[in-house]
């Protein structure tokens, strides 16, 4: 049995043995794992990240339009993905935040992608410390992305085919594992997408401390993950693949109050 | 005339809300698949053969999960049958212990960081879905438990060859179910699909102990 079963199996021991919890002794270790969050650090390294003069350009972030206006945070991440007509693409927060960092500071595009996923138990990449930033700006407020232009209603649609897509050795698509409430993968709780309260806590908590790599991972790394164990070929970073499922997931989490960073196994 | 001017007023209308609405599924479609074709990168490019969709992936990926028709599922399963082929040695049952090891390995052909995965060969990924010997804990439950499969169905020929088919390709029973097509994906191997029936069969294996 792999290690980690074992600490498991003690925590549910030593909570059965209590004689205090009876439905779900694995909520305790989630609990507690929720109470001291070290995503935190990662804030400030983004607010760092947001406000220093940086790149060939020698500029801060601060004129970087996240659909709300230049520099405006507050509430910005609760309308992402939506569509952006300087670029006349939908943007969820990460490809936006690299079209900033390639227009206002002058980074090579491609190079800032090869590091937005950090290896695990590295100091994490640039990317997410920003992305935490920016959305933990509008932590309290509801989950609120919009339809309105057609662009973000192909999005939508695409992005709702391609959760029911099945294909690959697996057969799977986003649904296989996604589409149930209480189940699970080995010890690894899954959650229901097609719920709309599960939905919700999922929107409102990425990013987030991943306690197994040590970092801050983000949405689109989320994605990319999922991918690999359906053993599918490797999702391209602010791809439109990705940013149609994050539009359907987002989408339909809207009313979910944002609170990040969440913590994660 | 007083009514064909609201006739076109109201067809004004429509096609003004008529903007307002979602692409039809065939454009979504057509939409989807330009993206899953300039998306996805590999070490390989044959490898990128992975995203496209056989017949019985199209059928089996329905918008929120609706029914099949009678004549999708027939297809689904008659495909999945016409899938299967059998071990060179005749034999549905080999070695339980190799295929406990198997049903506890999740691992293999997964691509991450340029490469893929290097391994002698695949895992069995039974664990990650189905509970499997009595009082282990760290086993799924998107499928149904598998403790004592054997125990429960006996070790006939019979039900060697069901569970041999079941797992090289579980749509010939269960068309679209959530389970993948391990053999007929070529995932596992007809050998290695012998070793998981003798796990799940055989009495002396765990899954069958009390």
């Amino acid at each position: 049995m792999p290690r980690s079963g074992g600490v498991i199996t003690a925590l549910a021991f030593a909570f059965l043995s209590s004689g205090t919890i009876a439905a779900d002794p694995l909520a305790v270790g989630r609990q507690m794992l929720m109470e001291d969050n070290p995503g935190e650090l990662w804030i400030d390294q983004g607010k760092k990240l947001f406000h220093n003069k940086r790149g060939p350009k020698n500029a801060s972030l601060e004129q970087c339009n996240f659909g709300l206006g230049a520099g405006k945070l507050e509430g910005a991440s609760v309308k992402l993905p939506r569509y952006f007509a300087d670029t006349g693409k939908v943007q969820d927060l990460e490809s936006r935040l690299l079209t900033c960092m390639e227009q206002l500071q002058g980074f090579q595009r491609n190079e800032v992608m090869k590091r937005a996923i950090s290896r695990a138990g590295s100091n994490g990449s640039d990317i997410e410390a920003l992305a935490l930033y920016i959305t933990s700006r509008s932590n309290g407020m509801k989950m609120n992305v919009t339809l309105d232009h057609p662009k973000e209603r192909e999005m939508y649609k695409a992005g709702e085919y391609l959760f029911y897509r099945r294909s690959g050795q697996t057969d799977f698509a986003c649904v296989q594992c996604h589409g149930e409430s209480d189940k699970r993968i080995r010890l690894q709780d899954l959650v229901n997408m097609t719920d709309q309260k599960q939905i919700q806590e999922v929107v409102s908590t990425w990013p987030a401390y991943r306690g197994a790599h040590f970092v801050v991972r983000t949405m689109q790394w989320r994605l990319y993950d999922c991918f690999w164990q359906m053993r599918l070929p490797e999702l391209k970073y602010e791809s439109d693949t990705s940013i149609a499922l994050t539009m359907y997931l987002h989408y339909q989490g809207n009313g979910a109050v944002m609170k990040v960073p969440g913590f994660k196994r | 005339m007083k009514n064909s001017a609201w006739t076109v007023l109201g067809t004004v209308a429509l096609i003004v809300t008529g903007c307002a609405t979602f692409p039809d599924h065939a454009t979504t479609r057509q939409i989807a698949e330009k993206m899953v074709g300039e998306d996805f990168t590999a070490p390989q490019p044959a490898q990128l053969k992975r995203l496209a969709q056989d017949r019985s992936q199209q059928i089996c990926s329905k918008i929120g999960g609706a029914k099949l028709t009678q004549d999708e599922a027939a297809e689904v399963t008659r495909l999945a049958r016409d899938s299967i082929r059998f071990p060179s040695s005749g034999k549905y049952a080999g070695d339980w212990k190799r295929g406990n090891a198997l049903a506890h390995d999740g691992a293999g052909d997964r691509i991450q960081f340029g490469k893929l995965e290097a391994r002698k060969e695949n895992g069995g990924l039974c664990q990650n879905c189905h509970a499997l010997a009595p009082g282990e804990i760290n086993v799924g439950n998107v499928g149904p438990s598998l403790t004592g499969y054997g125990a429960q169905r006996g070790n006939s020929e019979a039900i060697a060859k069901y569970t041999y088919e079941k797992i090289y390709n579980a749509w010939t029973y269960f068309p679209c179910s959530n389970m993948p097509r391990l053999g007929a994906s070529g995932h596992l191997t007809p050998e290695q699909i012998t070793h998981l029936v003798a796990y799940l069969l055989d009495p002396l294996s765990p899954v069958n102990k009390k």
